[in-house]
């Protein structure tokens, strides 16, 4: 806006009126305008100090340190392989389970359940989303812990065993904590904010396009599967991505059940690390200065690479879902 | 040359009066679409120029050229001269918050500010003048006496205003605006929201306000542009077709698309 | 055409395919209904556990109490203070400068190349991983200071706390009428005025909410406070130095061995999760009531 760029010229003939001269305008601009830059120099600041943190880490085991699984305090030797790995197994576990849920849910909420049960039951859903992830951690550790141990892997080792290709799958003790338990866990954590995105999309679609569907015959299922599903694809894979950039970042939830330990291994049974589980463990015992905390900041800077790139491609998808929204209807 | 024959016809009727705002030669853009083609048009003092025209002709984005609203909007542009006061009020440099407190505006739905009904008149009065509590009260009485709103809300100044009646929050708004003591009031249709009711209070109040305020305003209805104004200006297209008095436009205009629009024929 | 010919397909083949298209459709919504089940049943068993681990717990020595050695009665008082008062400073902080974020997206910067950037960097800072948020703040506020303190933990949760205001104070400028603004305008008033005392009052019921919203979403949070504000066992009120938080006490009391720790982690789990469920609750009732 032009309003104060130059020096005002007052009109001519006006009575005397206080205060006027000066707008405050510019002022007022440069506030607001230096606050969101200041957003900017937040996110900044956040990537600059993990990788200058983690610069030590990659100058003593050279690019090495992304595909070393050894974490080793004692040797001082240290590798990214196998938190990244349990970072990205538990999460695809997080997802394998979450979606179909998700995906069932919002599909009950925008098609199928009576009015009044759905909003009571959206909101149940809405509030999931709200609980702390230390009461999820504390949950899958004492609810979900024990059956894991005591029935799911033994009844898994009992029926795919001794199935070629399968067994390596279900080996290991069974402690209840590690990969599986941990997938669990963030499939509920994250599963309540996928549904939201989804229904957002499906009841963003016209009610003419879902009527002019039915109007032709076509089952609820029909409906979903061939008319809302792909109209809103980008909105839901847009969605999906999102719960998977949460599920990678978290920690609370992720510490309690995945079970400690700097090992890759094809059991879905078997204790793992994140990245995020191991700084949260790990990082009380690294002084100051020390090779570990250097480790500690450059996974970090990992985490926050693999997060950012995951969470740019969910505001993209669901940009694009919005824009198609808004072309369509 | 369609330009002077206007002017010509506009200085017979209306010759006694001096001019408030004189619009010359005025050309509107949004962005590359042009909205106004070579507009003049007078706006005599203390008497009421009603606009009438179908949708889309361009009455509107006069009446935001007057006070200069379309600045809030990157793209649009007017060339040409608006002169009010002797400035032309389109060249860079001017004031624009101390030209709109003395152009006025009222909007086709009522806007109350999400506060009181007090605050909502004083909000305006504040911005241009520093004035005492005692003072503050008697202008905002004096104000709400003039729309004939006192008598309704005296005894619940401190309410909400957004609680009020559609019509009584327009009355509010036209309050709200000649408490800033403005020399021009411009207002976009304004009764388009209300019920006739409250659109018979409004013109009232109109013929009251005109003998203080030089008024401009945009109607879709041809009956109130016949009731309310002094002079009547019909556009079309982004051209302003025919300027005459009220009498004489509505019975004997000079142009055929005005006499068509007039009974009905399109619009 | 008779009536029987709407429920009985005329042809063999028809028949066949309605039969398969009526059975996918049970299927289908079979599944759907089962996944709600198991969603609402997940909900319901935290909800249960809480409770009945927590309920027994719930004492007038934990809100009185400061965290205590295993068996020697102590409470959680300094951790729900330390809570509070982090959580506080952390609104007091992240709220202001998102409030003015959200303007500048919303009445200034709108689709500019700046607002698009902002808008998008704030949106990553919504979703960012929590830890790392602690760690950054852990390496520029902890480590060159020397020691850990409630203001590093209130600067970590404002971090976190900003962008949910950005997002909220953005979306409900955006539901205010341009009429409202234009009427702010012709009256005279200089654009920040019209800002800040018409549209932002306009919206300040939708601006509370981001405010609620932003206290539940940093009370619970753990991961942030376990580098900058560490947890004290004492109570204290200095923010200079180390303090307690109900999330981080709780994760240091549920890892332990202790019969009355754990009660004690349960019970901050419960007080916890209620207070952010409850006013996540009054935020959607209020949504759904009290707004025109």
């Amino acid at each position: 806006m032009n309003v104060s760029a130059t020096q005002p010229v007052p009109v001519d003939g006006v009575k005397p009126r206080a205060g006027t001269r000066f707008t405050g305008d510019p002022l007022f601009k440069a506030l607001v305008v230096a606050t969101g830059i200041g957003v900017l120099l937040v996110l900044g600041a956040i990537i600059a100090v993990m990788s200058i943190g983690g610069i030590p880490a990659f100058k003593a085991f050279g690019l090495r340190f992304l595909i070393t699984a050894v974490w080793n305090p004692v040797t001082q030797h240290f590798g990214a392989a196998a938190p990244v790995f349990g970072t990205l197994a538990s999460s695809a576990l997080g997802l394998i389970i979450a979606v179909p849920l998700a995906f069932g849910t919002a599909f009950w909420l925008t098609a199928l359940a009576p009015p009044m049960l759905a909003s009571v039951i959206g909101m149940a859903v809405q509030l999931l989303a709200a609980v702390p992830s230390i009461i999820f951690g504390m949950w899958g550790f004492f609810v979900l812990v024990p059956p894991m141990a005591h029935y799911v892997q033994p009844m898994a080792r009992h029926l795919f065993g001794h199935v070629p290709g399968l067994s390596a799958l279900v080996s290991g003790a069974p402690f209840g904590t590690g990969l599986l338990t941990a997938g669990l866990v963030l499939a509920i954590m994250i599963m309540p904010s996928i549904t939201a995105v989804m229904r957002d999309v499906f009841t963003s679609m016209p009610t003419v396009l879902r009527e002019s569907a039915y109007g032709l015959g076509a089952t609820r299922w029909e409906v979903m599967r061939q008319v809302v599903l792909p109209w809103s694809r980008q909105g839901v894979v847009g969605g999906i991505v999102l719960g998977m950039g949460r599920a990678m970042g978290e920690t609370m939830a992720v510490t309690f059940v995945i079970g400690d330990s700097n090992h890759i291994g094809w059991s879905l049974f078997a204790p793992a690390n994140t990245i995020a589980s191991l700084i949260a463990l790990e990082f009380p015992e690294s002084p100051a200065g020390s090779l570990k905390l250097a480790s500690l900041m450059a996974l970090g800077a990992i985490l926050m690479a693999i997060s950012f790139v995951t969470l740019w491609c969910s505001r993209v998808l669901l940009a694009r879902g919005e824009a198609q929204a808004g072309k369509r209807s | 040359m369609q330009a002077d024959t206007i002017t010509a016809g506009q200085d017979v009727a209306e010759a006694s009066r001096p001019l408030a705002i004189q619009v010359r030669n005025l050309d509107f853009y949004y962005g590359k679409t042009r909205a106004l083609h070579d507009i003049s048009l007078d706006f005599p003092e203390r008497s009421v120029t009603g606009m009438i025209g179908p949708s889309g002709c361009g009455k509107s984005t006069l009446l935001r050229v007057l006070n200069r609203m379309y600045d809030l909007y990157p793209g649009q542009k007017a060339t040409g001269e608006v002169l009010y006061d002797g400035q032309n009020i389109l060249a860079p440099g001017v004031d624009l918050n101390l030209l709109r407190s003395r152009i006025g505006m009222v909007f086709q739905k009522p806007t109350p500010f999400p506060m009181s009904i007090y605050d909502n008149i004083a909000f305006g009065i504040r911005l241009h003048e520093r004035v005492s509590r005692s003072e503050m009260d008697g202008r905002v009485e004096d104000a709400l006496r003039r729309v004939a709103l006192w008598g309704e809300v005296k005894d619940r100044l401190q309410a909400s205003a957004t609680a009020m009646s559609g019509g009584q929050q327009q009355r509010l708004c036209i309050a709200r605006t000649i408490a800033t003591r403005p020399e021009v009031i411009l207002l976009d249709e304004p009764t388009s929201a209300l019920d006739p009711v409250s659109t018979a209070r409004i013109e009232e109040l109109l013929d009251e306000l005109k003998t203080e305020f030089t008024i401009a305003i945009v109607t879709h209805n041809m009956q109130q542009a016949a009731r309310c104004a002094d002079q009547v200006a019909f556009f079309y297209l982004g051209e302003l077709v025919e300027v005459d008095s009220t009498a004489r436009m509505f019975t004997n205009p000079r142009e055929s698309r005005t006499q068509d629009y007039i009974t009905g024929r399109f619009g | 055409m008779s009536p029987q010919s709407l429920t009985r397909p005329v042809s063999g083949k028809s028949r066949s395919r309605a039969v398969q298209r009526r059975v996918m459709d049970h299927l289908a919504t079979g599944m759907s209904w089962c996944a709600t089940f198991i969603v609402v049943f997940v909900l319901g068993s935290i909800l249960w556990t809480l409770i009945k681990n927590g309920l027994p717990g719930l004492s007038l020595t934990l809100f009185t109490h400061s965290m205590g050695a295993p068996g020697a009665g102590g409470g959680l008082a300094n951790a729900i203070v330390g809570s509070l008062l982090q959580t506080g400073l952390a609104i007091l902080l992240g709220a202001p400068a998102g409030l003015l974020t959200g303007i500048y997206l919303a009445e200034y910067g709108a689709d500019s190349a700046l607002a698009r950037t902002v808008r998008f960097v704030s949106d990553m800072l919504l979703s960012a991983p929590s830890i790392l948020i602690g760690l950054f703040i852990y390496m520029v506020l902890v480590a060159p200071l020397g020691h850990f303190s409630g203001y590093a933990g209130s600067v970590a949760l404002a971090i976190l706390a900003m962008p949910i205001m950005v997002r909220t104070t953005e979306d409900m400028l955006r539901l205010v009428p341009v009429a409202m603004r234009e009427a702010g305008i012709a009256l005279g008033a200089p654009k920040w005025r019209v800002t800040l005392f018409i549209c932002v009052r306009a919206a300040r019921g939708g601006i509370m909410t981001g405010v609620l919203l932003a206290i539940a979403r940093v009370a619970g949070e753990t991961a942030p406070l376990l580098f900058t504000s560490l947890g004290n066992s004492e109570w204290s009120l200095d923010m200079q130095r180390p303090m307690a938080s109900l999330p981080v006490a709780i994760y240091q009391y549920a890892g332990s061995a202790y019969q009355d720790w754990m009660q004690q982690a349960w019970t901050g789990a419960l007080l916890v999760t209620m207070g952010v469920l409850i006013i996540n609750i009054v935020v959607r009732v209020g949504i759904r009531g009290g707004r025109t």
